[in-house]
């Protein structure tokens, strides 16, 4: 949930001098750094695992109400005990678990594509589009975004996890495309581009074939981070009470259930296990991350 | 410089104006005003209409937006419907609240990053460094809400070390230094939060700053001056590395706007933030408008602060 | 290697030093009464198996706590105020709008009038009442010597300010109503044709004369208009009434005549009252009371630890469980005036002509399908699981705290899941194509869309189980909108007959004064269901005839139309509701009787800080 995202600057300690193409650099980096290839691994296994599981998971069935198994602790018949409403907290935190991973892998790749593609022209054409662009983008600077969505969940009539995709998606873009016009533009002012456009190459082409693949690790880079931050504000929203609707499993959800201090101490299953599963998550994804940006930063610096 | 500056603050001008007008389009559509919240079986809905009409309910949209947007600009935001007082008013003390949390924060913040970044810089590699890194790095993927909630539960609940209700001791006059200290005292378990999950921007930069600066020529030219190296770092590297710190603060602080909600929310602490999420559960449209323009403005502030201090610091980056 | 080993251990200990801090607390709580806790997870584990046998009755409560122990002088009671946000701070009974505030001037009070357990002025308090029923007059007269907190006396002129300040053109509340209307003179004053109330007559001293355009029995329970506080004119007069709300008088130092006063506030925070020195049935035995805002999910944690004697108000009744446990307080119950209630929406408000207009076409149009839907909710289950029984079934729609119009015998509507089966079949209503829900007597799929308001910690387990209730009789039904309703909206849309609402369910609280006329009249926009007859009128108009000033009369009223609405079904009551109070051991003695003499200047407290749970 940290919210300056992007301003960590990390340098690279490892200098590969392998000529770069973006995987091998990438896979490189991952067999180097043990901890970054366990958090891949780790996070490939559980969100599989989540899918996997919650396909033979009927959620209807699942989060039907049962009074009398309020608060149910671990054991027999809830192997992580049972909520308020006396349903499975297991069920929840995999559904809660696959729905924060989807929303967030939707809102990272309807952002990036926006934003990929709004960077990449502004940043190659410049003149008045750029201008406009940038004025757009200067505006979504100044908005309180946090805030905006929270004002959008409320006041939208019809309310269901599509709509709070697109609402989140909608003000997440801009970073992204801030990014990749800052890039694109200095990609456009070498000589590899200005030579393509002299032999009379379309500009279609130079963007897709020639600049696109060069910043390809930043790109990835972005989206990693960009993903934990949707589920941290994904999380964050559901746990708050503007997220998921409460019907919907959330871990953000299962994590407000600790705002009542006798909840926190007494009955740990409730919110402990999503806690973590969120925490882990985060860090999993974060790592990977950094890991992809060490190589992207060497093949810069080579390059 | 000032030309720059000057430029700065007049595009900011439409920006607000783009802001203020999408604001109120968003308020226009909440659902609810707030006076449906006061019926009761006593209550008289001719006397809500009445109330409705003379709040300017019916007026046509341009009219409102005109009327608002006028006021606004002298300070003037209306009256909240909850608290019955002008929203000025209420958001004053709340963003008094905030602020000085706010500060409290980045106090806190640059008092545990600054030393952290400076050891992880200078024994780069050993298992101190890693440690630390390791810290920052967890503290930037725990959510806010995972490590306040049980910041508050073991130091407020638990230990009763801090005070987990309101911002100030009734039994202190206001004024006194005992009201003071009540006052930081019930900051402080927030405020430590929000400066531990903030370090991590801080610590990295200045370690890799101090690794970088390590191999550079004015270290090279001071060590082989004979300087000792305790003095190199504290006279050389310690400060280039630490002017651009400064540069992060705008940063920081619209950062430290935007968690608010967050911790506000859990540590029960009325500010701006916590107003915030009241708001929008009573509908108070005056107060939500108010705030997230508010906001915006200081998000706009803080980026403007932010790149005059990068100017200043390095003039190598120019204010576009 | 290593970094990866160290890494992962340090992530682990940071774990586990979380986990065992949770743990560790627990243990150091367990420690202190080991045997306690096994016992009362023994009780948990046999709980159920015991309540579904004998569900516990509301009487189980104490209304009145006797605490052992020598009192000791003076000291400082000790009040949480359960409140996710700051109190609004309007310390004015003409002014104030939200509840916490007027939980909060309880310490203070402006009350003039004392009643008995049926709601009635009786004459215990500062002024009598006297009914004038032929000239539609009230006379009201006060004690000699009361004087106001700051040592001033009470004057007719403090009686008549509330009234001037309602009824005035630039007063901003909401008190200006038909009900303030009824008082001669009050229209012409509202719209500035007078400059005062021509109703209010000042007969001498002590004396105060009020002038009706009609009267009901409701006058009794200080209804019609009349006005039951004081406020002080010579600190008011010269605040102009446009600039009340934001005065000092009302934010900051209010004159007032209970038994405490406000000495210092911390805005939206905490209140330190004094003892009142002038207050008329002498000053009181504590030095003062400290009220703090708590949020309401950590009062539970605050209660135990002994940070408080007592919460102001009541607890809401899903945290008994969470307080029932703890061995430093004694839980008081009293039965609060309101009843939960499942809607169904019949038909429109016509604001044009200002009256309800039934649509013969309404989807919930079929008494037997609104009936069936009343047999099928489980409520009894919910009250048992989530309040511990301190929510009872409701029978009807008068709760039972009107011991003279509360009627146990009405049967109303009770969990029988056969019995709206048998209702649904014998009305047609069939799963004629075998998706698992039933179709309309026509054959058309039915989906009920219902309102729930959002907000309760319980609110979507309830909106769940409700629908869950419904689907096992075969009726499909919806939440409008797709989720709950936060309450301001939910009652916006509810009053504009929102197309989106079929069915809503919600909650009215009565007031002293159980006339239902302003809820279920023809007229009244709060008839949310819009169903309206003109037996019902007729029954509704009895209720507060001249005929029912006779006691006999107005109950045979009131029954006749509980029955009416229990046979039509517009409105289904689901709840009467218990209010807990938890006081600290260390209060020597509190009552929370609805016809009490004891009042808080006697309140006394046994030790220097509140006692805390071994639990």
């Amino acid at each position: 949930m940290s919210v300056n995202v992007g301003n960590v600057k990390d340098i690279n300690e490892n200098i590969i001098s392998s000529p770069p193409t973006g995987i091998q650099v990438i896979a490189r980096e991952f067999k180097k750094d043990k901890l970054a290839m366990f958090s891949l691994i780790g996070l490939v296994t559980v969100i599989l695992g989540i899918y996997v599981a919650a396909f033979f998971l009927d959620q209807e069935t699942l989060m039907k109400v049962s009074l009398r198994d309020k608060f149910a602790e671990p054991g027999d018949k809830f192997f992580l005990g049972a909520d308020q409403g006396g349903r499975s907290i297991l069920a929840q935190l995999i559904l809660g678990a696959r729905n924060s991973i989807t929303i967030a892998l939707s809102v990272t790749i309807i952002t990036g594509i926006f934003g990929i593609a709004v960077g990449l022209i502004t940043g190659y054409f410049g003149g008045l589009i750029d201008n406009i662009f940038m004025r757009i983008i200067d505006f979504f600077i100044t908005i309180p975004v946090l805030m905006i969505i929270i004002v959008f969940v409320v006041i939208i009539p019809k309310y269901n996890v599509v709509t709070f995709i697109f609402i989140m998606s909608a003000f997440l873009w801009v970073s992204t495309a801030r990014l990749v016009r800052s890039k694109s533009l200095t990609e456009s002012r070498r000589d590899y581009v200005n030579a393509s456009k002299t032999m009379g190459t379309g500009d279609a082409k130079i963007i897709f074939t020639e600049i696109m693949p060069n910043i390809s690790s930043i790109l990835i880079v972005d989206m990693t981070l960009s993903f934990a931050g949707n589920v941290g504000l994904e999380t964050g929203l559901s746990y708050l009470g503007f997220g998921l609707p409460q019907s919907v499993p959330s871990l953000g959800t299962l994590v407000s259930y600790a705002n009542n201090p006798l909840i926190l101490q007494e009955k740990w299953w409730v919110w402990l296990p999503a806690s973590l599963l969120i925490l882990l998550l985060m860090l999993a994804i974060n790592y990977v991350g950094q890991a992809i940006r060490r190589s992207a930063d060497a093949r810069q610096r080579l390059g | 410089m000032w030309k720059t500056i000057l430029r700065r603050v007049l595009v900011m001008i439409p920006q607000l104006f783009v802001l203020s007008l999408l604001i109120f389009i968003l308020a226009s559509f909440m659902p609810g005003d707030p006076f449906t919240g006061l019926i009761t079986p006593e209550s008289d809905p001719n006397r809500l209409e009445e109330l409705r009409e003379a709040a300017g309910f019916y007026d046509p949209w341009y009219v409102q937006y005109y009327n608002w947007i006028v006021n606004a600009a002298q300070g003037d935001f209306g009256k909240s419907y909850t608290y019955k007082i002008a929203v000025a008013d209420l958001i004053g003390d709340r963003a008094l609240n905030t602020f000085w949390l706010s500060l409290l924060s980045v106090v806190l913040l640059y008092l545990i990053a600054i030393p952290l970044g400076v050891l992880a810089g200078r024994y780069q590699d050993t298992f101190l460094d890693k440690t630390i890194v390791l810290y920052s790095f967890i503290s930037y993927a725990i959510p806010t809400f995972v490590l306040s909630l049980i910041f508050l539960f073991l130091f407020g609940y638990q230990f009763h070390w801090f005070p987990t209700t309101g911002t100030v001791d009734i039994k202190y006059d206001q004024g006194s230094w005992g009201y003071i200290w009540s006052k930081i005292y019930h900051m402080l378990l927030p405020a430590i939060t929000y400066a531990i999950l903030g370090t991590t921007g801080v610590i990295q930069y200045l370690r890799s700053e101090i690794i970088d600066s390590k191999s550079m020529d004015y270290v090279r030219t001071a060590r082989s001056k004979g300087i000792p190296i305790r003095k190199v770092y504290s006279k050389h590297i310690f400060r280039n590395s630490l002017l651009p710190i400064a540069a992060f603060l705008g940063f920081t602080i619209t950062g430290l706007l935007g968690g608010s909600i967050f911790i506000e929310t859990i540590f029960g602490y009325p500010g701006m933030g916590q107003l915030f999420v009241q708001s929008i559960t009573s509908r108070d449209y005056s107060v939500i408008t108010a705030l997230v323009l508010l906001l915006g403005f200081l998000t706009l502030l803080g980026s403007l602060l932010s790149d005059i201090i990068m100017s200043i610091v390095d003039p190598r980056i120019r204010i576009d | 290697m290593s970094k990866k080993l160290w890494a992962l251990l340090v992530i682990l200990l940071a774990f586990m030093l979380v986990l065992g801090a949770c743990k560790g607390s627990e243990n150091s709580s367990e420690g202190n009464t080991e045997t306690t806790p096994k016992e009362t997870e023994k009780e948990k584990e046999e709980k159920p198996e015991e309540k579904t046998e004998e569900p516990a009755e509301t009487s189980e409560f104490p209304l009145i706590v006797d605490n052992e122990g020598e009192a000791i002088k003076g000291g400082t009671l000790k009040v949480a105020l359960g409140t996710d946000s700051p109190f609004q701070g309007i310390f004015s009974w003409v002014l104030y709008e939200d509840g916490y505030d007027a939980d909060i001037m309880a310490y203070s009070s402006n009350a003039i009038f004392a009643t008995d357990g049926d709601f009635l002025v009786n004459d215990k308090g500062i002024a009598t009442l006297e009914v004038d029923q032929a000239n539609n007059k009230a006379i009201v007269k006060i004690r000699e010597g009361v004087k106001w907190s700051d040592g001033e006396p009470l004057k007719i002129e403090d009686l008549i300010l509330p009234y001037l300040i309602i009824g005035h053109p630039d007063y901003q509340g909401i008190r200006y109503d038909g009900d303030f209307q009824n008082i001669v003179g009050a229209v012409e004053y509202h719209d500035g044709k007078a400059d005062t109330i021509s109703g209010l007559k000042k007969i001498d001293e002590t004396t105060l004369e009020i002038s009706f355009q009609k009267l009901s029995p409701a006058i009794f329970s200080v209804g019609d208009g009349l006005w039951s506080y004081a406020e002080p004119n010579h600190i008011l007069k010269d605040i102009p009434i446009g600039q009340l709300l934001e005065s000092d008088a009302v934010r900051k130092n209010p004159v007032t005549l209970g038994a405490f006063k406000i000495d210092k506030i911390v805005p939206g925070e905490s209140v330190q009252f004094v003892r009142n020195e002038h207050y008329w049935k002498g000053p009181a035995k504590l030095d003062g009371v400290l009220l703090k805002a708590v949020p309401s999910t950590s009062i539970a944690a605050a209660i135990q630890s002994g940070e408080y004697d007592m919460t102001a108000g009541s607890l809401p009744a899903t945290k008994y469980p969470e307080v029932k446990d703890f061995d430093n307080i004694t839980i008081l119950a009293q039965p609060e005036l309101s009843y939960s209630y499942l809607g169904f929406k019949l038909g429109k408000f016509d604001t044009v002509n200002g009256i309800s207009v039934m649509d013969p076409n309404a989807k919930m149009g079929d008494v037997k399908l609104r009936q069936a839907m009343g047999y099928a909710l489980d409520v009894e289950q919910v009250n048992e699981v989530y309040y511990d029984n301190l929510r009872s079934r409701a029978n009807s729609l008068i709760p039972p705290v009107f011991k003279s119009f509360y009627d146990s015998s009405l049967k109303g509507y009770y969990y029988d899941k056969d019995k709206a089966i048998e209702i649904l079949d014998g009305a047609g209503y069939k799963d004629t194509d075998g998706d698992g829900f039933r179709e309309t007597p026509k054959g058309e799929k039915l989906e009920i869309k219902m309102a729930g308001m959002a907000g309760d910690a319980i609110a979507e387990e309830m909106a769940a189980f409700w629908m869950q209730n419904w689907a096992d009789v075969g009726l499909k039904v919806v939440l409008s909108t797709g989720r709950l309703i936060e309450f301001q909206t939910f009652y916006d849309k509810v009053e504009v007959d929102d197309p989106e609402i079929d069915i809503y369910m919600a909650a009215w609280g009565t007031g002293t004064n159980p006339s239902p006329a302003g809820l279920y009249g023809k007229n009244a926009a709060f008839n949310f269901s819009r169903f309206t007859t003109p037996e019902l009128d007729a029954l509704l108009t009895a209720i507060d005839s001249p005929d029912a000033f006779d006691p006999a009369f107005r109950a045979n009223a009131f029954r006749e139309w509980q029955e009416y609405m229990e046979e039509n079904a517009q409105v289904i009551p689901t709840q009467f509701r218990t209010a807990i109070y938890t006081i600290n051991d260390r209060v020597k003695h509190y009552d929370v009787n609805y016809d009490t003499e004891f009042d808080l200047n006697e309140v006394e407290l046994t030790a220097d800080a509140p006692a805390k749970s071994t639990k």
